[in-house]
């Protein structure tokens, strides 16, 4: 193949990675990282490295599944192990979902009250608007609004570079790990990593590659397309984390929301940097409210095989339509209703992500080694090692999150 | 005889499996399916004990219902199983699969399958692709139906028939079940019509479009009012022009009359002119009336040709139309003045004038005549037609005993259609 055919490949089947990855900074993510910054300056950096490493093998894994199946993952569990283990793991998606959605409904609700926008306004005009979008628009309106949107993520680069940081103290920290004894450093780190590696993500990949028809012959190109999109997410990721890093820790601000860090930038670095932090937070948290709510449905249709697609209406797909509708609806009131336990709904739906996360990894694994389906295209030995090691780390940290949330270990923050 | 009646496969999956001493033997896991005549049946069971797997015959089984499952041999002389890819096993290759169409689109899950004891084996007679099944895979079907009664609803059964689901290849292996597009013409249009309306909206258009002409206009007359409108309007003006050309005038008229004005206009456009006057004249009339449910299509002859002529014309005439079962006798005015059944005309002379056969004393009933009073008429002079007369005794139309029929009860599709 000469040089111009492969990237004229390359530029056919790019998108579902680099979409993935991208919305997977999310207002939950962005929180993360913006509280890893400001709270350890640029300790948690280096966290980065073995995260993307994980997210690149299990993204490239489901990729793989999509590609050479042609199905989606929530078809594949439920034509492997029945409708049970499927049915259960969609009710813990929903769910999880939901508060992921809760989430990101709140992130779009403080970045616009931070721009002077009553959250009484802005979340029903944000959650109607994408509503409309969604059940009233074609897939290809829904696809480029988010192409688009996706550039906006470059904000937080921006916004990084404008906090001018000391590059040399920033390259040592993401090279060189350092482990601390401190109660909200560990579940800092493991947040990291289970605010990129999130069960949706795999379901998402799978079906946008299987959807897409990109075929195994493809697939070399589609692997790039999902190693590019895990590096730049955690690229932004990097940039969140040095941003507030730079500007916030020296000042001891202690912050619990990424919308309290934008407002605090504005003393520290400017208009300027406060408004763009604002809205990519805006931005992301629109696009996770978009995504999230969606991927639910369609996995959800997909294992219980009912009619699915943001081209159908309320009456060709009516579980599709009203899965999507009630999750924005449900959370934009969890949002909106003064004294909604948000907070313990958030860490709800990050206990029971945690919990599903294994079992989906697990399950993948499984599948991406059937030869009967998968054929040459198993995973080689030296891959299924990385994997399975991230599976195990993935559950040790997510049963220390789980167990952490309902017996926390120390106040969080009373440790220094 | 080992199975009476019918049970859900997910009934008795996992149940245990009794020796004749009344031991349990194991468990049953999967079935091993094989072609039958003329739905597929179980050829034998596969039971694991202790991690092994062993399979006992069809023919060795002594009970097979939801409540007990035994055999008639004895834990020494059963076999043992090997999982082999050339077996159809039921739960590992068709439950929870994708039923497709012949273009690979999804439709359905299979979520359960229905057997049925047929001539003392137990065969495959449907699947279940609704909440139901997916409901009893989950052992809350019971609970869920006391649930919606609370609502005064209930769980629908959504059943798709075997006879419409073929295997792809005759080894019975492939993951997906299909509807060959091949298969479809074969059936009666009135099945075709079952399966539109079984499975999805789209997948059932689809279904449709690729149907010949002749097969799609019989089809339709067949499916509910809103779903003919549904797949009309659907459907680009010329080809619908064309489908709806094949029907009888009056199928056509009832199926025009349930689509927007402007849709019908625009359809009618394309239709042959003699065709859509025929269609408009007939869309001029109420519908529960006898001008509504009457054909324009008839025979009719004048009285002084001989039964030799007759014949003759009718073998052209005959052709085109649906109810020829008798030849009406008009005079140069177009009057009806008598009737003849094609069976006086096989025993009568075929020199014979028509007017020395007809009939004169006529039943007849005017258009705006109620369509159960028109029934009733039927009925009582066991007729297979019906004439309608203008009060000036012209002949319009006639009413077919099946379009009746129709009313008074409706379809066998159109009766038990259910929504995926």
């Amino acid at each position: 193949m000469t040089r111009w055919r492969r990237l004229i490949l390359f530029f056919a089947v790019m998108g579902p990675g680099i979409i993935t990855a991208n919305i997977d900074n999310d207002a939950s993510g962005i929180t993360t990282y913006s509280v890893a910054g400001a709270r350890f300056g640029y300790g948690l950096l280096w966290t980065l490295i073995p995260t993307t490493v994980a997210l690149v093998v299990i993204q490239e894994m489901v990729a793989r599944m999509g590609a050479v199946t042609g199905k989606g993952l929530s078809d594949l569990i439920r034509e492997h192990y029945g409708i049970k283990i499927a049915f259960y793991m969609m009710l813990g998606l929903l769910i999880a979902n939901l508060g992921t959605t809760v989430a990101n409904l709140a992130g779009w609700a403080a970045s616009m009250e931070i721009l002077g926008f009553s959250k009484y306004i802005m979340i029903p005009v944000g959650a109607l608007s994408i509503w409309i979008l969604v059940t009233k628009g074609s897939y290809r309106a829904v696809e480029r609004f988010l192409l688009i949107a996706c550039l906006l993520y470059f904000g937080y680069v921006i916004s990084g570079l404008m906090a001018r940081p000391e590059w040399g103290p920033v390259l040592t920290s993401t090279l060189v790990p350092q482990l601390r004894w401190d109660s909200e450093y560990i579940v800092l780190s493991i947040a990291i990593i289970g605010t990129t590696i999130t069960p949706w993500m795999q379901f998402y990949l799978q079906s946008s590659i299987a959807e897409k028809g990109i075929k195994k012959e493809d697939y070399a190109a589609s692997r790039l397309d999902v190693v590019i999109g895990c590096l730049i997410t955690d690229i932004i990721s990097f940039f969140i984390i040095v941003t507030c890093g730079t500007l916030l820790f020296p000042h001891g601000i202690r912050i619990n929301e990424a919308a309290e860090a934008a407002a605090a930038l504005k003393p520290l670095a400017g208009e300027y940097a406060s408004l763009i932090f604002a809205l990519s937070l805006a931005n992301a948290s629109l696009l996770g409210a978009i995504i999230v709510p969606l991927a639910t449905a369609y996995y959800i249709c997909e294992a219980m095989g009912w009619e699915a697609g943001i081209n159908k209406t309320f009456k060709e797909a009516p579980q599709f339509m009203w899965i999507y509708t009630l999750t924005i609806a449900l959370a934009s009131l969890a949002v909106l209703l003064p004294g909604a336990p948000l907070v313990s709904l958030m860490v709800l739906s990050s206990v029971i992500n945690g919990l599903v996360l294994p079992f989906v990894l697990i399950y993948a694994i499984l599948l991406v080694n059937n030869e009967k389906l998968m054929g040459e295209y198993v995973n080689p030995r030296s891959y299924n090692a990385i994997a399975w090691g991230t599976v195990i780390v993935i559950i040790g940290l997510t049963a220390f999150l789980v167990v952490t949330a309902f017996f926390p270990i120390a106040p969080i923050g009373g440790s220094t | 005889m080992p199975l009476f009646g019918e049970l859900f496969l997910s009934d008795v999956i996992k149940q245990s499996v009794f020796d004749p001493k009344g031991e349990i033997m194991g468990r049953l896991r999967d079935t091993i399916v094989i072609k039958g005549d003329p739905l597929p049946k179980v050829a034998a069971l596969i039971v694991e004990r202790k991690k092994e797997l062993y399979r006992i015959e069809w023919e060795s089984m002594n009970i097979f219902n939801r409540r007990i499952i035994s055999t008639y041999l004895d834990m020494d002389s059963v076999k043992p199983y090997e999982r082999s890819e050339e077996d159809l096993l039921a739960v590992r290759d068709i439950l929870d699969k994708q039923i497709v169409d012949a273009n690979g689109a999804k439709v359905v899950r299979v979520n359960d399958i229905k057997l049925e004891g047929y001539e003392g084996d137990a065969v495959l007679v449907a699947v279940d692709v609704g909440m139901r099944g997916i409901m009893r895979r989950l052992g809350v079907e019971h609970g869920s139906e006391e649930f919606l009664r609370l609502f005064g609803t209930s769980l629908p059964y959504n059943l798709i028939s075997w006879n419409y689901l073929q295997p792809l290849k005759p080894k019975l292996k492939t993951i997906s079940l299909t509807v060959p597009r091949q298969m479809v013409s074969e059936l009666h249009p009135a099945d075709i019509a079952e399966i539109i309306s079984q499975v999805s909206r789209e997948e059932g258009t689809h279904l449709f479009r690729d149907l010949d002409i002749e097969t799609a206009a019989e089809a339709l007359s067949e499916l509910k009012p809103e779903m003919q409108a549904e797949i009309i309007t659907a459907m680009e003006p010329g080809k619908a022009a064309d489908i709806i050309e094949e029907m009888p005038p009056d199928e056509a008229a009832d199926v025009l009359s349930d689509l927007p004005t402007e849709k019908a206009k625009e359809i009618l456009e394309h239709i042959e002119r003699e065709e859509a006057e025929d269609i408009q004249e007939l869309l001029g009339h109420e519908e529960d009336t006898a001008g509504g449910i009457m054909t324009n299509e008839f025979i009719a002859y004048p009285p002084d040709a001989s039964i030799a002529e007759a014949f003759e014309r009718f073998k052209k005439d005959g052709e085109e139309i649906e109810s020829a079962y008798y030849i009406y006798i008009i005079d140069e005015e177009e009057k009806l003045i008598g009737v003849t059944s094609l069976r006086e005309m096989l025993l009568a002379e075929p020199t014979t004038r028509l007017s020395e056969i007809m009939e004169t004393k006529l039943k007849t009933v005017t258009p705006d005549t109620d369509e159960m009073v028109a029934a009733e008429i039927i009925s009582k002079y066991n007729l297979f037609a019906l004439p309608v007369v203008d009060s000036e005794g012209f002949m319009l139309g006639i009413i077919a005993t099946d379009d009746i029929i129709d009313r008074i009860l409706p379809p066998a599709a159109k009766r038990k259609r259910r929504r995926v």
